[in-house]
């Protein structure tokens, strides 16, 4: 099978990965293991190519057309807009980014929040516009890892974050103030194979919307 | 360009804001790297050159007859990295016939696009046409609250079809139409999908539009480019700059659109100067990164000793004249010498000149023979031709 005729699909790892490989499966594209992807990196199936990416880089390997489609969840989009097109709610990996704050803390709805409000997050982009689009002043720490941690220290009022079940934030005796929006993982492709190689490009989304229970 | 009768201007890639805004959106004007001149007025670097042609259109051309077939070449720039393939600065061929409506000028602007991405040397490429009509026909027939269509045309120039469905599936209202803006990015192929849509739509605009597609995939086929062109009625454009046909050129395995264009009537009025208008423009520093392992090969390789320097020249100059791609070595090479300089720069050909008389010729994977240049020459050229 030539290149024009094999779709490549980037699969994230971490929180999604085990979601995607399921439905790679279920749709018939490709049947994968975790173990075998995660040594080889980049597969070859009959009609296509799934290659291993972290998270954030799944827009980027779409955008410049490494790959066809990708598979990433909406958090990852907000903060990462481009010339891809988002195309299937893939409906897996549901989760929920949202405002928290210290248990003790007097912070609540909006007529609560402090002039400014300091926020910690991974996700810088999508929460200063949410705060802007509120006329909230805010100031934004740009956090890599253990994002729980920093309000708990005082470096600020609180954090955005994604959760799933709340229990990380349970522990670090965090609680929700404000949901600025829900998650699930997407399906994008590439605008120019949309157009150059429709055909097989368009039939792999029609397996995948299939196979996320989306009808016909 | 010439060929087709479009006439070179040079606009200015310094212009002052107060132009630049009547002709742009406000996320164009956000996005242009402003300052101030020396009087303390407003300039930015122009981040495309369709507006300063049209002032130049309405300024300074403001006597001649239109038609007007005009193109340009210049950098343009954008504070938004992301906007040209992740860099500030990108390179722009364009061309705009201004004063022309219908599908005929239409038509022409295409094919000349289609030509000047073959001139680059792009051997696959294909041009996606659509209609920005087909687009606002739609989004006039569905009856939602404005603030419904508002967010949808937002999903949609996103490209998010996760969010536009969601925004239809909310809607009581089931029509061909709503069927059809989820089916958007598949609306695409041949002639056969103008009747598929044609049974779908039942508003004036969007099937004005479907007919304009059809004559201009007739015209173009008239054009000799009927085998690259297909229909793309799910385009994705500049809806609220666009209003009629609009293209875009993709090459072969190459993320991005390299070439793109449409009908824009209503920007000249803007400058006092109403007229129906459509162009494109093609980013050359994408092509040419697109052509980066194709690079032209040079046919000849020429090479020289003590003597041999006025037969190379006047040997490389003959070449050049039949269009091949010849190459005179700087320096004085003995043939092993000339051989490694050879295998360095590549080529289909070396020849080394020793003096007045034969030189000798070597092709690739076979060995040397000795010529007089001018047989050398009509070898060459007989070849190539």
């Amino acid at each position: 099978m030539t290149r024009d005729e094999r779709v490549s699909i980037a699969v994230p790892t971490g929180a999604l990965h085990a979601g995607a490989l399921a439905l790679l499966a279920d749709s018939g594209l490709a049947s994968l293991s975790a173990d075998e992807l995660g040594r080889q990196l980049l597969i070859d199936r009959d009609s296509v190519r799934v290659i291993l990416v972290r998270p954030a880089d799944v827009p980027a390997y779409v955008d410049h057309g490494a790959a066809d489609l990708g598979i990433v969840g909406k958090d990852i989009l907000w903060e990462t807009p481009g010339a891809h097109y988002e195309l299937v709610d893939l409906r897996f990996g549901g989760c929920r980014l949202v405002l928290a704050v210290p248990d003790g803390s007097g912070v609540d709805g909006p007529d609560t929040w402090p002039p400014l409000m300091r926020v910690a997050t991974k996700y810088p982009r999508t929460a200063s516009s949410w705060f802007e689009s509120r006329g909230q002043a805010v100031e934004v720490v740009r956090l890599h890892g253990s994002v729980e941690l920093a309000p708990l220290v005082g470096l600020v009022d609180g954090i955005v974050d994604l959760t799933a079940t709340g229990r990380t934030l349970k522990e670090n005796r965090l609680r929700i103030a404000a949901v600025l929006g829900a998650s699930t993982a997407r399906l994008i492709a590439n605008q120019a194979s949309l157009k150059t190689r429709s055909g097989p490009v368009q039939t792999a989304v029609a397996r995948l919307r299939e196979a996320s229970g989306h009808a016909g | 360009m010439r060929r087709w009768g479009y006439c070179h201007v040079i606009t200015p890639l310094v212009e002052s804001m107060d132009v630049l805004d009547l002709g742009l959106g406000a996320e164009q004007r956000r996005r242009l790297f402003k300052f101030t001149d020396m009087r303390g007025d407003v300039v930015a670097l122009v981040g495309e050159r369709t507006v300063p042609v049209a002032r130049l259109v309405a300024g300074k051309l403001r006597a001649a007859a239109l038609p007007l077939r005009l193109c340009y070449a210049g950098p343009v720039l954008s504070t938004d990295e992301g906007r040209f393939e992740h860099r500030r600065e990108t390179y722009q061929v364009g061309a705009e016939l201004i004063g022309a409506s219908g599908p005929v000028a239409d038509a022409e602007v295409i094919a000349l696009a289609a030509r000047c991405m073959e001139a680059t040397g792009i051997r696959r490429y294909q041009i996606d046409v659509g209609h920005a009509e087909f687009f606002h026909g739609i989004m006039d027939a569905v009856k939602l609250p404005d603030e419904v269509k508002a967010a949808m045309r937002e999903a949609l120039v996103a490209r998010d079809f996760v969010t536009l469905e969601a925004l239809l599936e909310d809607t009581p209202l089931e029509s061909a139409e709503h069927e059809l803006l989820l089916r958007f990015p598949a609306l695409r192929g041949g002639p056969e999908i103008l009747d598929a849509a044609g049974g779908l739509v039942r508003n004036r605009r969007s099937e004005q539009a479907l007919a304009e597609l059809a004559q201009v995939r007739e015209l173009l086929v008239a054009h000799g480019i009927g085998d690259v062109v297909n229909l793309d009625l799910g385009a994705i454009r500049d809806f609220d700059y666009y209003t009629g046909v609009i293209f875009e050129g993709y090459g072969p395995d190459f993320g991005r659109p390299v070439a793109q264009g449409g009908r824009y009537d209503s920007l000249l009025e803007k400058f006092g100067r109403p007229a129906p208008a459509t162009g494109f423009m093609i980013q050359l520093d994408l092509v040419s990164e697109m052509l980066r392992h194709a690079l032209p090969r040079i046919d000849a390789a020429i090479a020289w000793a003590e003597g041999g320097l006025a037969t190379a020249l006047r040997l490389g100059a003959t070449l050049r004249l039949f269009g091949m791609r010849a190459v005179v070595d700087t320096e004085a090479r003995s043939e092993a010498a000339a051989r490694t300089w050879w295998h360095a720069i590549g080529g289909a050909n070396l020849v080394h000149c020793r003096g007045e008389g034969a030189v000798a010729w070597i092709a690739e994977g076979q060995r040397a023979r000795m010529l007089p240049p001018e047989q050398v020459a009509a070898r060459l050229a007989g070849g190539a031709a």
